[in-house]
């Protein structure tokens, strides 16, 4: 991506605070000033970027009014609504800064908080999690969140108190590394676990919503436990790419051997007795065995060809260790 | 049309030896010369046709502004149409059937249409005639399917803005539904009417046609619903014959822990295995797609850019504030 102005691109920018905004006229100024307000006393060189994901209302219009410099603005203005997560990308993809803070384009979470993220940034870890602890929303709302939250934690084995809270932190070269498709925004912590980074999770304060109205419905339980039986496979896969097949085609490997040896028992004890079910239950699992073996081939082929692909998380998974005088300040 | 272009591209696809494309080729031009200043076409020849590579060359010869692709054997019209876009240089690029189906005056149409929409399809007057037959149920289910409401989605009048024209993604075999791509990738298509006459040469209507566009529909389906998402197609199919197979096997256990009923000797159970080995079948091949499409994900974006403003240069500021952006 290259920009025409150059007066950013010559000096680094430490900190893009990015905002995905759909339908959100009346927030936008009232964002943009919160945003403001919360960066400009960090004396730090900051980017604000809000990505417009095909609004429908104003809200374009309004970000083209608002002030594009100190601290720089940049906007970008996708052709149709692509969704929080392909938004979010957007935003992640044309940020310049080393560190990238994403947060709700409707004013629920609190610029104010940005500082607190970046404390734990420079404490050396690699992404900050918001945590609203103090929801205010409905318990219709808070409840199905909660279960989903404890579900997200089970499978993928990253226990984050609230997946939902959009205001997160995240360094660079970590979260552009990471692809993030589909409705991803809600597991990104498990997805960044690709690289296995150190993950914090602080309070912040929660905002009812001023205007408009909830993007969200109910959590679609259902979708979120497909989605997350599939990341689950692509962390296991992008380490130990056959696993979970094989421990399929042990399974049922096992149990077409224990079918065989029941039919084999049978026919020696009570010889006229037919065994045409269990031997026929021995080959149909036994074929599913042999299968998944192939299939398991299938993904190191799979592997192999993509391999390029998994090495960055392999390489950022593998952390040099800091240099000796700043160890004493080194989080567990 | 109440600007002129700068620049305008037809494209045009060569299917058959065509009668008459000469004639086409000239009231094309004529047409295309009424709207801009800088006119070119782009002719496709898929296959070894050399009637139709004897005109153009001719045509070339005598410095017609044309370009001549060809293919040494038939790839279909997809591919054809999909080299012709990319090789378009035109701020709006047209297709045109190689036929003289098109009434040329009415390519200002087209073009108008051009002024607040990324593709405008021309629904051909010949076929909105045609009240009943198969194109128009194919038209109808594809309405359904996808959610559209589009009438003549296999219109071959075309008009695309040039950015569009060359970023627009073609699938394998799937020129009938560029509006479905078009919308799909983020482009605004409108329809407009056009005036058109049927094709001359009626190419036969065969079974093996109608089963290969049904397929075409099936994968355009899947894979605009789907790509980024296949377990979400895989694994609802996969969890519910499991569950199905699970359930019933369990009370076959029930039935025979509870009421004696025995176990090995009822086929039943080979049913309910069936079912469940089927269920982790499909979800592991869902998987195995997701995987696939994790490999992939970085190389396809979800979303396209319109516009990027940045910040001007900071002080002091050169220029009024309503910069124009560059695009991305």
């Amino acid at each position: 991506m290259t920009s025409r102005h150059h007066d950013l691109d010559e000096r680094t920018v430490e900190l893009s605070v990015i905002a995905p905004l759909y339908n959100e006229e009346e927030n936008v100024p009232h964002l943009h000033r919160a945003i403001v307000e919360a960066v400009r006393p960090l004396g730090r060189t900051v980017e604000i970027i809000l990505v417009d994901d095909g609004s429908r209302d104003g809200t374009f219009a309004r970000c083209l009014e608002l002030p594009r410099h100190d601290p720089p603005l940049r906007l970008i203005k996708l052709r149709r609504n692509a969704g929080q997560t392909a938004a979010m990308v957007a935003g992640i993809d044309h940020a310049r800064g080393e560190i990238l803070i994403t947060m709700d384009g409707d004013l629920q979470n609190d610029p104010g908080d940005i500082p607190l993220f970046l404390d734990k940034i420079a404490e050396g870890y690699d992404l900050v999690v918001g945590w609203r602890h103090q929801r205010q929303d409905h318990w219709s709302r808070v409840l199905p969140s909660k279960v989903a939250n404890w579900l997200i934690g089970a499978v993928t084995g990253v226990p984050i108190k609230d997946n939902g809270c959009s205001l997160k932190a995240y360094r660079a070269s970590m979260i552009k590394r990471i692809p993030l498709y589909n409705e991803m925004h809600r597991f990104i912590p498990a997805m960044a676990s690709l690289s296995a980074p150190r993950i914090a999770q602080i309070k912040v304060r929660h905002h009812p919503r001023r205007f408009g109205s909830s993007k969200y419905g109910f959590n679609r339980i259902w979708k979120v436990f497909m989605d997350l039986l599939t990341i689950r496979t692509l962390i296991s896969f992008s380490r130990r790419p056959s696993v979970w097949l094989g421990s399929v085609a042990a399974v049922s490997g096992g149990l077409a051997t224990l079918s065989l040896v029941i039919a084999l028992v049978i026919t020696l004890e009570q010889p006229p007795h037919p065994t045409v079910v269990v031997s026929g239950l021995a080959v149909l699992l036994g074929s599913l065995s042999i299968f998944a073996v192939f299939l398991a081939f299938l993904l190191q082929l799979v592997y192999r060809t993509t391999a390029t692909r998994f090495r960055p998380f392999l390489t950022m998974a593998a952390k040099v260790m800091p240099p000796a005088d700043r160890l004493a300040g080194d989080t567990p | 049309m109440t600007r002129r272009l700068d620049r305008l591209t037809a494209v045009v696809t060569v299917m058959r030896e065509t009668p008459d494309l000469e004639a086409t080729h000239e009231a094309y031009l004529e047409a295309l010369r009424a709207q801009a200043d800088d006119v070119s076409m782009v002719y496709v020849v898929d296959g070894p046709w050399p009637q139709a590579r004897a005109v153009l060359r001719d045509l070339k010869r005598r410095g017609a502004p044309i370009e001549v692709l060809m293919f040494a054997q038939p790839f279909g019209e997809a591919a054809a149409l999909s080299v012709g876009l990319q090789a378009a240089r035109g701020d709006a690029v047209v297709t045109m059937p190689a036929e003289p189906q098109l009434e040329p005056a009415d390519l200002p149409l087209l073009l108008a249409g051009l002024e607040h929409a990324d593709l405008v399809i021309g629904r051909r007057s010949h076929v909105m005639e045609e009240s009943s037959g198969r194109g128009r149920k194919l038209d109808g289910l594809v309405n359904r399917l996808f959610d559209t409401s589009l009438r003549d989605i296999r219109s071959p009048v075309r008009a695309f803005r040039g950015d569009a024209a060359r970023e627009l993604i073609l699938y394998g075999n799937q020129n009938q539904f560029v509006p479905l791509l078009a919308q799909a990738q983020g482009f605004v298509t409108i329809e407009v009417d056009v005036r058109t006459r049927p094709r001359a040469t009626r190419s036969r209507r065969r079974l093996t046609y109608d089963v290969s566009v049904a397929l075409d529909l099936l994968t355009v389906w899947f894979l605009l619903r789907f790509m980024r998402k296949p377990f979400r197609f895989f694994g609802g199919f996969g969890f519910t014959v499991l569950a199905v197979g699970v359930l019933l096997t369990a009370w076959l256990v029930a039935a025979r822990l509870f009421f004696g009923v025995p176990l090995v000797d009822r086929p039943a159970l080979i049913l309910t295995t069936l079912l469940v080995v089927l269920g982790i079948q499909v979800i592991s091949v869902g998987l195995i797609g997701e995987i696939v499409t994790f490999s992939y994900a970085k190389d396809i974006k979800d979303y396209r850019v319109e516009r990027l403003v940045d910040a001007e240069p900071a002080p002091p500021p050169r220029r009024p504030a309503d910069l124009p952006a560059g695009v991305a």
